[in-house]
């Protein structure tokens, strides 16, 4: 009966306050042996499938890799004299200041054992910096966020998930709009309080509009899977399927560099603000964007993205610089 | 001397099953079979509590489901309660579930795990969290009671072969 009651209250403290993060992080601490070795057989199956691979396989591979790191590296090209043109015009119009993104691998290393929960486990926990909020990217596009840090993992909720919601901005036209997760278990978004007579059709790109000053601006959300308009409701009904292979994913992108005080926005005029918001739109978002759809011919290539810009960015081994601007459009 | 030795190796043993039990519940698994994986740390606790009710009690329970939050990063105190509740009922009903043959023992466990998930169901809507739309979850105590068929007399075979009581 105590013990009821004390659960009771357990459960009150932690879904509404956060008095008990300390309390998680210390027993996770003793429950980290097991994640790892119910990971084992995954270890051991992807040990297997890579130490039998033919070695015509490899080359085969190996070619396709090449290829893709030319590509990759003439948009980079491109990219660069985007960014240093974006900056440019940033500075013109003093609206805000270009915030470097370092990005940093972690791999997933388990799933919720819920069927119907959206969140995973990734390697990396407070020992290497990561902190609660802070969001995740796979090569194409926003996965989630950390909603719970232990010392050498954490837990990632998924933007599918219905508790959680990300504003985004239609690519093509800028229409603002708020990505909630649902409760199917297929991953799928809904945009909520979409009128009937905006322009809005299947197909169309979401991005991070960065307005909840947490999401950096830009980076890719979903597609715009079906739009229903019915005359009788007041809202579309609009569906969307994320860019980022939420299912499917082993290589993760922790994004650092994007906390509050680094995204300081000088005091502009609201009248100046949609000006520099459709600025930084066209173009780092088209920068960001071109990317994450090419590496989406070969998801092997695209998830090996990280390490081949890795020496070139920083020389650090797991670290790299995205290079992407972000621009705290503050309204 | 041999007896309090004895003692604390049944302890181990007891902590040794819980904590294989909950490897097996986070096992990475199939889409298709995550539905059908048997709530093990529940069956194993349900067994203990059978077997050796001045040992394994509500504490135990409590505590286990504690660590399984922890392990799950389900809220902190759901699975707790849900394993004390069970462990409760495992505790009025262990002379009875002793004597019963394995199918009546199966659908005691069919109802308990039953109202466990339903109790975690009731918990997850009230909090807004993600549930299932449909009654898939009756797949999980399904699986549980027809697991336990097996798990039963594994469980009791280590125990008298370790000697734990």
């Amino acid at each position: 009966m105590g013990l009821g009651l004390f659960s009771l209250v357990l459960m009150f403290a932690d879904s509404r306050f956060d008095y008990l993060t300390r309390v998680r992080y210390f027993a996770a601490l003793l429950v980290t042996p097991v994640h790892y070795v119910a990971a084992i057989p995954v270890r051991v199956s992807d040990y297997i499938a890579g130490s039998f691979k033919s070695r015509n396989d490899l080359i085969d591979e190996n070619q396709a890799l090449k290829e893709q790191l030319l590509l990759e590296q003439f948009q980079l090209q491109k990219l660069e004299h985007l960014t240093a043109e974006n900056h440019r015009l940033n500075e013109l119009l003093k609206a805000s200041s270009d915030v470097e993104q370092v990005v940093v691998r972690a791999q997933l290393t388990g799933e919720s054992p819920d069927p119907f929960s959206k969140r995973v486990l990734i390697n990396k926990g407070s020992a290497d910096n990561v902190h609660i909020g802070q969001p995740v990217l796979d090569a194409f596009g926003l996965m989630g966020q950390v909603v719970e840090v232990g010392y050498r993992n954490s837990w990632v909720l998924l933007i599918s998930d219905p508790q959680h919601a990300t504003p985004v901005q239609i690519n093509r036209n800028g229409i603002r709009s708020i990505a909630a997760g649902t409760r199917d278990s297929l991953h799928s978004l809904t945009l909520n309080n979409i009128p009937n007579t905006s322009d809005i059709q299947v197909g169309d790109l979401l991005v991070t509009s960065g307005l909840d000053q947490h999401f950096p601006v830009g980076y890719p959300v979903g597609i715009v899977n079906s739009v229903t308009m019915d005359p009788g409701k007041p809202f579309a009904e609009v569906l969307v399927t994320p860019t980022a292979h939420i299912d499917r994913s082993r290589n993760l992108l922790l994004l650092f560099g994007n906390k509050p005080e680094a995204r300081v926005a000088t005091p502009v005029v609201s009248a100046t603000v949609p000006v520099v918001s459709q600025v930084t739109l066209e173009i780092p978002a088209g920068g960001s964007i071109v990317q994450p759809e090419s590496a989406g011919a070969d998801a092997e290539v695209g998830e090996a993205l990280p390490q081949i810009t890795a020496p070139e960015a920083t020389g650090s081994a797991d670290t790299l610089n995205a290079g992407i601007p972000v621009t705290g459009g503050q309204q | 001397m041999s007896s309090g030795y004895q003692k604390a190796r049944g302890g181990w043993i007891i902590a040794l099953t819980l904590v294989i039990a909950a490897i097996l519940g986070v096992v990475p698994m199939p889409a298709w079979l995550e539905f059908w994986r048997p709530e093990w740390v529940a069956l194993v606790l349900i067994y203990w509590v059978i077997a050796l009710p001045h040992k394994v009690g509500l504490l135990t329970a409590w505590t286990a489901g504690f660590f399984l939050d922890v392990l799950e990063g389900s809220l902190l105190g759901l699975n707790a309660m849900a394993l004390t509740l069970i462990a409760y009922v495992a505790l009025s009903l262990y002379q009875r579930m002793r004597m019963f043959t394995p199918l009546q023992q199966s659908t005691t466990i069919l109802i308990l795990i039953g109202v466990q998930q339903l109790l975690i169901f009731w918990v997850l809507t009230a909090t807004g969290q993600n549930t299932p739309k449909n009654l898939t979850f009756v797949i999980t105590s399904l699986s549980s009671a027809l697991i336990w068929i097996v798990l039963f007399p594994l469980l009791r075979y280590w125990r008298r072969a370790w000697q734990v009581h």
